[in-house]
């Protein structure tokens, strides 16, 4: 008991994500070179080639890394909202009952609605700008962090009320002491969730329309048919996708130490 | 040391005549009793006969359908009296510590943080986990779990604790272990307990007063003072003889 708990350890973990990436090269490099496969696809050597000259040779008005950093500042703020929003949202309705029977009627219905669906009315509503990009990536973040959020405070463990009530904690307590703590670990799902359909939500607004952002780069990629730079923009998204994900877990892990163990 | 005559101590806890129904079921009919100050009473009972409810009852959760329970001779109000309670289940806050664990009610009660520093250092020092003070719950065995909650529930310095089969689930020699831990606790803080077991033995063993619960619907079998002298020996004589007693009372069920 006296040694801690612990998994597999990082450095295991970064071995096998590399040799499972390398493998999946390879496999594409030969299939490239020894089947039909080559007359619709570039080599992963070309395609990672055009992407890291990208760093120095603009694509358009902007390097690779100027458009993600386009795309990242429009997630980080629907994420920052959508999440503050979401987390508020599902913890009361989970919690209070009243507030649970005024509002998840309205969230049942818009929640099954994909962001990009509300594309064209983001767009009337909101412009061409940047507002309604912000827009869409709110809905993708919150209606996932909204339904976790839920999920957490409707399974909140009465003993544990009962037990902090015993304890002399008021209502104010049990919420901030108990309620709030215990769904941290569903929040953090929501969160891993909501940054993901965030990103993958800024692409497909970048698509319909934008002068930057790894979705422009794509759209472009289209309009000058060029499936190379398709593939670079594709690549960006997949490794932005990933290490947001691994950010996350980074961050929950170290926020959530006494959940992480119990897994 | 605990007073085994306690004709002259002040009533803690006076039930009078209280009944509970949950709608047609009658589980607690028209019980009456006393407990007082300091004192450690055992209850005993057939399982499902409403033992929890009873505590329930004292805590508020359910009304009592008819009577009542009074404490300090007036209705239990949680805000005012300090009463600590210990579930059947185990309810470890597992986003916190140990040590934040057994501070967790002294937070509650917006103590001044010094007293909740020493009164901490004492319960983990009592109950043997001032080593892992710093762990989490998953952590830990099911014993150091209960204990964590003992500590918890005695850092308030309670006036009234209920323990709810604490022990049900240990095996016998932490079981032995922690009854004793709970004694010598009592005997410290002078804290009245209302300890609800299955256990025979383990009723002998703790308490001054045992209270010996029939069937559904429930009432008082028999009031026992139980007299033999502490430190308790479980295969001395006397107190074989003592659990015998009990044991035939309980045959009657
Ligand atoms: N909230 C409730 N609503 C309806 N019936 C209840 C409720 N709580 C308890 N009961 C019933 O009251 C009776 C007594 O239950 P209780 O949990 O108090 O028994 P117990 O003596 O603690 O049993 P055990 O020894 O198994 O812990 C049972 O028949 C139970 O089904
Ligand atoms: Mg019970």
């Amino acid at each position: 008991m006296k040694t801690r708990f612990r998994g597999a350890s990082k450095y295991e973990t970064a071995i096998c994500a590399a040799i499972s990436i390398f493998v999946f090269l390879c496999l594409w490099e030969l299939a490239v070179r020894t089947t039909a496969v080559g007359l619709f696809i570039s080599s992963p050597i070309t395609v990672i080639g055009k992407t890291l000259r990208s760093i120095v040779e603009p694509l358009g008005t902007h390097t690779i890394q100027g458009h993600v950093l386009w795309s990242l500042s429009r997630v980080a703020v629907g994420f920052v909202v959508g999440s503050v929003a979401g987390v508020v949202v599902g913890v009361l309705m989970g919690w209070y009952r009243i507030f649970e029977a005024i509002v998840r009627p309205l969230f049942e219905v818009i929640r099954p609605i994909p962001p990009i669906a509300w594309i064209p009315l983001a767009i009337l509503w909101f412009g061409l700008g940047e507002s309604s990009k912000y827009f869409l990536i709110f809905l993708a973040v919150f209606s996932n962090v909204t339904m976790n959020a839920y999920s957490g405070a409707r399974a909140v463990d009465q003993t544990l009320v009962g037990a902090a009530k015993m304890l002399g904690a008021n209502n104010r307590q049990v919420f901030t002491s108990i309620v709030l703590p215990s769904c941290v670990p569903q929040i953090f799902a929501g969160l891993q969730i909501g940054l993901g359909s965030g990103w993958a939500t800024v692409v497909a607004a970048e698509m319909v329309r934008s002068s930057e952002g790894v979705g422009w780069v794509i759209t472009k990629g289209q309009d000058l048919n060029n499936p190379l730079q398709i593939l670079v923009g594709i690549v960006g998204i997949g490794v932005i996708g990933y290490i947001l994900a691994v950010l996350m877990r980074a961050i929950e892990a170290k926020l959530c130490v006494w959940s992480e163990r119990g897994k | 040391m605990a007073v085994s005559d306690n004709m002259d101590r002040e009533i803690k806890v006076k039930v009078d005549h209280m009944t509970k129904r949950f709608g047609d079921l009658l589980v607690l009919d028209d019980i009456s009793f006393n407990v007082k100050k300091g004192e450690f009473l055992c209850i005993v009972g057939p399982t499902g006969c409403g033992k929890t409810t009873f505590l329930n009852c004292i805590t508020k959760l359910y009304e009592p359908t008819s009577g009542e329970i009074l404490l300090n001779n007036e209705p239990v109000n949680l805000k005012k009296h300090n009463v600590s309670y210990i579930f059947q289940e185990y309810s470890t806050m597992s986003w916190l510590t140990v040590e934040e664990n057994i501070a967790f009610g002294l937070k509650m009660k917006k103590r001044p943080q010094e007293e909740i520093n020493l009164a901490v250092a004492e319960m983990l020092e009592v109950v043997g986990l001032t080593d892992y003070k710093d762990y989490y719950p998953a952590e830990l065995s099911t014993s150091m779990l209960q204990r964590v909650v003992i500590a918890r529930a005695f850092a308030t310095k309670p006036e009234l604790l209920l323990m709810d089969e604490p022990y049900g689930q240990l095996d016998i020699d932490l079981r032995f272990k922690l009854e004793d831990e709970l004694l010598k606790l009592w005997r410290a803080t002078g804290t009245t307990v209302i300890f609800i077991t299955h256990n025979i033995e383990e009723a002998v063993y703790l308490s001054e007063n045992i209270l010996i619960l029939t069937n559904k619907p429930t009432s008082i079998k028999e009031y026992m003072k139980n007299e033999l002298p502490w430190p308790r020996n479980v295969v001395s004589p006397e107190f074989v003889k003592v659990r015998n007693r009990v044991t035939e009372l309980i045959k009657w069920w």
